[in-house]
């Protein structure tokens, strides 16, 4: 049976913005620019698992502030309340909301540590030459890239919340440290699954570019 | 789908066939096959889907671009929806919660909603509607292969959907202290995100690349 071969073994390169091959004529394993879009051209992602490192444990340092520091505090008719994620989600679930206290929980809990750990199995995985299955991986790294978006879920309520519960003393909500914190975790997070080359997971030979 | 075999001659090969391609997540060498339109074509190793090819992308794109464009300025200019409380009322629009979270001295975040729920969104329409009208009217433009590209860039950071269901949780947040009424810019928001929706859907990226590969060759004869 014939063996399937990938682009890099036969030599070239396919451009990661508009998919286009070329031939890997450059020094050092890559072509300046893609002759279609002029996108500058790698074989794989410039030190992806490195960058991916940086950016996923700087998100994991500012995932504590982000929960721990209040996203709001709400005050009405005189009490106030700061609420974090955490606490978010409870109120939801004390006032019985239970559908949209599970959306926010999935969203702003379960999606960023899923996806963090998600990232560092495949960090792992591939820089210790874990023998865990190319599909499954493939396809969490997949995952990681599709639901990422969705965590900044809070940050737009939080938005929607300051702007129209302005009541000065009777009803107001104003936006805490923590939504800042919230923000970044979810961009480093992002930024991380599309720093990470998927096709490292098949590469058997190298590690990092 | 045909498989590339390594075993095969790499050192004769003057010029790469215009069918091949490659696996986006795990560079497997493919040979392209016609599929019919709307079916997409998954990647026999690794499940990645390679290609949908689209009907008349061009033109509808175009279409919804402009339909896009048309109802993007109601949707951020008039009110999502407006909250009264003891005779009082307050109401939002899309910026406005942007400008808040600045006023209170959140300026990342404040960027972060600004950019993800107007600018970005913006600029994607911007773009496909300069590179659809150029291919329509079969012009060529030295920056068309630029704009595509930043329109690929932009694309996972335009979050319109994400801020509609953010409008919904927080209705049901509010519902118990006070009453809301939703504003004319929610509806126009809503069919702004069903038209961009569509659009994204019915863009054949691959399809756009060698329709703008073909203009600049025409250009440059
Ligand atoms: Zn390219
Ligand atoms: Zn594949």
């Amino acid at each position: 049976m014939k063996q399937p071969a990938t682009a890099r073994q036969m030599g070239l390169i396919r451009c990661h913005t508009c998919g286009k091959l070329a031939f890997d004529v450059g020094h050092d394993g890559y072509e300046e620019h893609c002759p279609r879009c002029r996108a500058h051209m790698h074989m794989r992602a410039t030190n992806s698992l490195s960058r991916t490192w940086a950016l996923l444990i700087t998100a994991a340092i500012l995932y504590v502030p982000a929960n721990v520091l209040p996203i709001m505090t709400v005050t009405y008719f005189g009490s106030g309340q700061a609420d974090t994620i955490m606490t978010g989600v409870i109120t939801l679930l004390q006032h019985g909301s239970y559908p949209v206290a599970a959306v926010i929980f999935i969203a702003s809990i379960l999606v960023p540590v899923l996806k963090m750990v998600a990232l560092l199995i495949l960090l792992l995985s591939v820089q210790l030459k874990w023998a865990l299955d190319d599909r499954q991986r493939t396809c969490m790294y997949r995952a990681v890239e599709l639901v990422g978006r969705w965590s900044m879920l809070d940050i737009f309520v939080i938005a929607l919340l300051v702007a129209l519960v302005s009541f000065g003393s009777i009803a107001q909500i104003i936006s805490g440290p923590g939504a800042t914190a919230f923000g970044s975790v979810v961009i480093l997070t992002m930024l991380a699954a599309t720093t990470f080359d998927a096709r490292l997971i098949w590469d058997k030979e190298v590690t990092d570019d | 789908m045909y498989f590339m075999s390594s075993e095969d001659d790499t050192l004769s090969l003057k010029s790469i066939p215009d069918n091949w391609i490659a696996c986006k997540d795990c560079d497997l060498l493919l040979e392209r096959v016609d599929t019919p339109l709307g079916e997409k074509a998954l990647c026999p190793r690794c499940d990645n889907p390679l290609y949908q090819p689209r009907e008349q992308t061009v033109e509808r794109t175009l279409a919804l671009t402009l339909t896009g464009l048309l109802l993007f300025i109601p949707a951020n200019l008039l009110p999502v929806m407006s909250l009264s409380l003891v005779g009082q009322e307050t109401s939002t629009t899309i910026y406005q919660g942007s400008l808040v979270l600045f006023n209170e001295g959140l300026y990342w975040t404040a960027l972060l909603v600004l950019f993800a729920s107007i600018v970005i969104p913006f600029c994607k329409l911007l773009l496909v509607l300069f590179v659809s009208a150029h291919l329509h009217l079969e012009r060529s433009s030295a920056l068309l292969p630029y704009a595509f590209r930043y329109y690929h860039y932009l694309d996972e950071w335009g979050m319109l959907e994400v801020y509609m269901l953010g409008v919904l949780v927080a209705v049901v947040k509010l519902k118990g202290m006070a009453s809301i009424i939703p504003g004319i810019g929610l509806y126009c928001f809503v069919a702004l995100l069903l038209v961009t929706t569509l659009m994204s859907s019915l863009l054949d990226e691959d399809d756009f690349w060698k329709r703008i590969e073909q203009a600049l060759k025409r250009q440059l004869r």
